[in-house]
């Protein structure tokens, strides 16, 4: 036990005292970070598209498109007025800001008021902001004209200055659908804009057809918004007859997976730094003065318990780091919307933890100790490399079958791949949510310890072997090729 | 209490179907110096792996104090493997606490005892830096502090003069003899025979994978018949003069003086050998009494093949 706890002691201290660690440590937070601000970040830097409408078809269709996006526009400020004034100073503050909003029920006059009533008048540029796209006059009437102002070699005036066309519509008669649509533009990518514009002229196009069969404004536009309501019920054991699915249910499925995935790269990282630091001990030459002074076995379990120790202190202090962000950001969010605070609750579900607790034990010492084995059979990553293959290959599969097990966790298929025991750590997490039968958790869950058992003991036999150099890289290869002969 | 820290009794050990080691018996006893001699590939490693019970013989038995190898026997052993090599992202300092804290020596001890040995080794000023940090020697020598430091009752060095160059060949000799001083008992294994015969009480001699002599140095040296290196004029006729006391071997020609090697034979005694020649008239250019080596007790022993390294495989 001293030896163990010593060899862990020293292998805990050995890459707490790197500079790799604390990159790590740093790391998966200011990822995290920009990764959820990717989507914003590429939002927000994207330049606004200016495009024109040349309007063949007498209907001030180019008007009708301008009236829209404006309305559209104010429809997003209102909104984004809303939750700032709310997360500013609760409901009365988003009453008064959005009152003093609309005193201009079409433009965006009432803005200055609206953020002076709602505490929030160093934010009105903020509050304005957003608009992806300008409509301006046409600089021509065909084609060719147009071409210059799309690739570049000629610009338009705007609010900024001299810029190139993103895309110009040209909106003509059409015989069967009235008006037919053609879209230059040299992004043959993007198809925000399309769709935006497409979606002004349909919405006309509907209204007008509806006010000439006598119809009016309201009542055409009560009909454009007609849909079925769904309510998503729970059917589950145990939740009450008619209890909605809310975000806060669907949570821990998405919760599970991303769990899942936080495993696997949490296992094959640790793994993968316990093969280089065995490769490194090997190359020089620590691993026999270790052997003529601890067991085997206290070595392994050492080795593998400092490690795990590593990594423990790395969830350790990003779940703490986590929870306080959690806990301060908790009144903001249910100021903003109290259903994200039910979301929060589901995501820091005990049993969900404890299972990955478990899941991440099982499938650490299980690759863990294979990779030690590997380790101890090789002097250099290269040779390390060559054997790695079919390990990594275990690895990457489950993370195949992950991607498919959001939308169909209970396809046959990942069904009977969770019982895998070198995979079921990753597919069993990803599947919990689902309430797999009981029979099938205690099932795999049985064969994964039982897996876990022999793994740790055969890799005790050849790490044994390899430490001592009465096996080698070489001498697995000649196993597989005797294996081939035979 | 046993009086001999190790016993084997016919350990014996194949790697893939390969006798690596056959039948090796022997004792090390306490307050001893032993030799375990051979060349590169005679066995030695091997045996001292199963000694320790770092590897399971095939057959045969080894006791550290009186008992199989245990972990209480192994915290009184302190071994210094032939494949060495330390932490070289730690210090000195931490090193060999390390190694002392595995041997179940308690914190502050271990550091106490660590910078008395440093001093000794006179690296004093390299406690706080790291092993990349100093030569091959300093640490090679911070090994040798880290198999020690622990003060164990047996000692079991492989070929722990490897490495080392003439100085702290000479320091390493010296702890050597320190420790078998204070009372314990000391095994070490080399290739190299000048150190075992400076040093040892008793040598165990290996070829091949088996034991080919278990004595004293003097013992050994006594299987090696005297010689004496002979230069005589070409033309004298020391066959003829010399007969019967020895065997005569032609080894080459010298400044216009043929040279030659004489061993003598049992009885025979260089007094006599020069009182021939001078009485024959031969002018003697060179006669040098040599003192045998345990190499040549060892080539005696073994013969020139069985004496070389086993060759490495490619």
């Amino acid at each position: 036990m001293r030896a163990i706890l010593l060899i862990a002691r020293r292998e805990y201290l050995s890459y707490v005292g790197t500079w790799g660690f604390w990159l790590s440590l740093l790391a998966v937070p200011v990822f995290a970070a920009i990764g959820a601000g990717v989507p914003a970040l590429i939002e927000g830097s994207q330049p606004v598209r200016y495009f024109a409408v040349i309007d063949e078809t007498g209907r001030g269709l180019d008007e009708m498109i301008r009236e829209a996006q404006n309305a559209a526009r104010r429809e997003a400020v209102r909104e984004r007025l809303e939750m700032m004034a709310r997360g500013a100073g609760g409901d009365a503050a988003a009453e008064a800001a959005l009152e003093a909003f609309d005193a201009d029920p079409d433009g965006l006059s009432g803005l200055p008021g609206a953020a002076a009533a709602a505490g929030l008048d160093g934010a009105q540029d903020a509050l304005a902001s957003g608009a992806r796209s300008h409509m301006v006059s046409a600089p021509g009437a065909t084609l060719d004209d147009l071409r210059p102002y799309l690739t570049g070699e000629a610009t338009v005036t705007t609010p900024e200055g001299e810029r190139p066309l993103f895309a110009v519509f040209v909106l003509r008669p059409h015989e069967t659908r009235t008006v037919g649509i053609d879209y230059l533009s040299a992004n043959l990518t993007s198809t925000g804009l399309r769709s935006e514009i497409t979606g002004y002229v349909r919405d006309y196009l509907r209204r007008d057809a509806l006010a000439a069969r006598g119809l009016s404004p309201d009542e055409a536009g009560a009909l454009l918004t007609l849909s079925p309501e769904v309510t998503t019920l729970d059917a589950r054991p145990g939740a009450a007859a008619d209890a909605e699915v809310t975000a806060a249910d669907r949570a821990p499925f998405v919760i599970a997976v991303v769990m899942a995935f936080v495993l696997w790269m949490a296992v094959f990282s640790v793994a993968n730094m316990l093969l280089t630091s065995l490769i490194e001990e090997k190359g020089g030459k620590i691993i026999e003065v270790l052997l003529s002074t601890a067991r085997f076995q206290d070595i392994l379990i050492g080795k593998l318990a400092g490690v795990a120790a590593v990594s423990f202190t790395l969830f350790a202090v990003w779940g703490l780091v986590g929870a306080g962000i959690t806990v301060f950001a908790a009144g903001a969010l249910a100021g903003i919307d109290p259903r994200l605070l039910d979301i929060l609750a589901a995501i820091a579900d005990p049993g969900l933890l404890l299972a990955a607790l478990v899941f991440f034990i099982a499938g650490y010492l299980m690759f863990g100790a294979i990779f030690l084995a590997l380790g101890s059979l090789c002097d250099t990553l290269q040779d390390a490399q060559t054997l790695m293959g079919p390990v990594i290959w275990m690895l990457i599969l489950p993370l195949l079958f992950l991607f498919f097990s959001l939308e169909a966790s209970d396809s046959l298929f990942v069904r009977a791949a969770s019982w895998v025991p070198l995979w079921t750590p990753f597919l069993m997490m990803a599947r919990l949510p689902s309430e797999p039968p009981l029979w099938e958790l205690l099932g795999s869950g049985a064969l994964m310890i039982i897996t876990t058992v022999l793994v740790l003991w055969g890799a005790a036999i050849v790490f044994r072997q390899g430490a001592l150099r009465q096996a080698d890289a070489d001498t697995f290869k000649r196993w597989f090729r005797f294996g081939r002969k035979g | 209490m046993t009086e001999y820290a190790l016993e084997v009794e016919g350990l014996t050990k194949s790697f893939g179907g390969r006798p690596a080691v056959s039948n090796v018996s022997f004792r090390a006893a306490r307050g001893e110096i032993t030799g375990f001699l051979g060349p590169n590939g005679a066995g030695k490693t091997t045996t001292l792996r199963m000694a320790l019970g770092v590897i399971t013989p095939d057959s045969g038995t080894a006791r550290l104090f009186g008992q199989a190898p245990d972990a209480a026997g192994m915290d009184r052993v302190g071994f210094l493997p032939e494949e060495r090599g330390v932490y070289r992202k730690m210090t000195a300092e931490a090193v060999i606490v390390f190694f002392a804290r595995l041997k179940g020596v308690p914190a502050g001890e271990a550091r106490k005892r660590a910078r008395t040995y440093l001093e000794r080794f006179g690296l004093a000023d390299a406690a706080r830096k790291k092993i990349k940090e100093l030569s091959k020697g300093m640490a090679q020598k911070v090994q040798i502090i880290a198999a020690i430091v622990h003060e164990p009752d047996f000692i079991i060095l492989d070929e722990p003069f490897s490495g080392l160059d003439p100085v702290n060949q000479a320091l390493l000799e010296q702890v050597i003899r320190d420790q078998a001083a204070a009372g314990r008992t000391v095994l070490f294994s080399t290739h190299v025979m000048e150190h075992a015969e400076r040093l040892c009480d008793r040598i165990i001699l290996m070829a091949r994978g088996e034991k080919v002599f278990d004595g004293t140095v003097e013992e050994a040296l006594s299987r090696v018949p005297r010689q004496i290196l002979l230069g005589a004029p070409s033309g004298s006729d020391l066959e003829a003069v010399l007969g019967g006391m020895g065997a005569l071997e032609r080894l080459g020609e010298e400044e216009g003086s043929v040279l030659w090697r004489l061993s003598l034979a049992p009885g025979a005694d260089a007094q006599g050998v020069l009182r021939a020649l001078v009485d024959a008239g031969v002018r003697l250019t060179r006669f040098e009494p040599r003192r045998a080596h345990l190499h040549d007790a060892f080539v005696a022993l073994v013969g020139e093949d069985a004496a070389r390294p086993e060759p490495v495989e490619a």
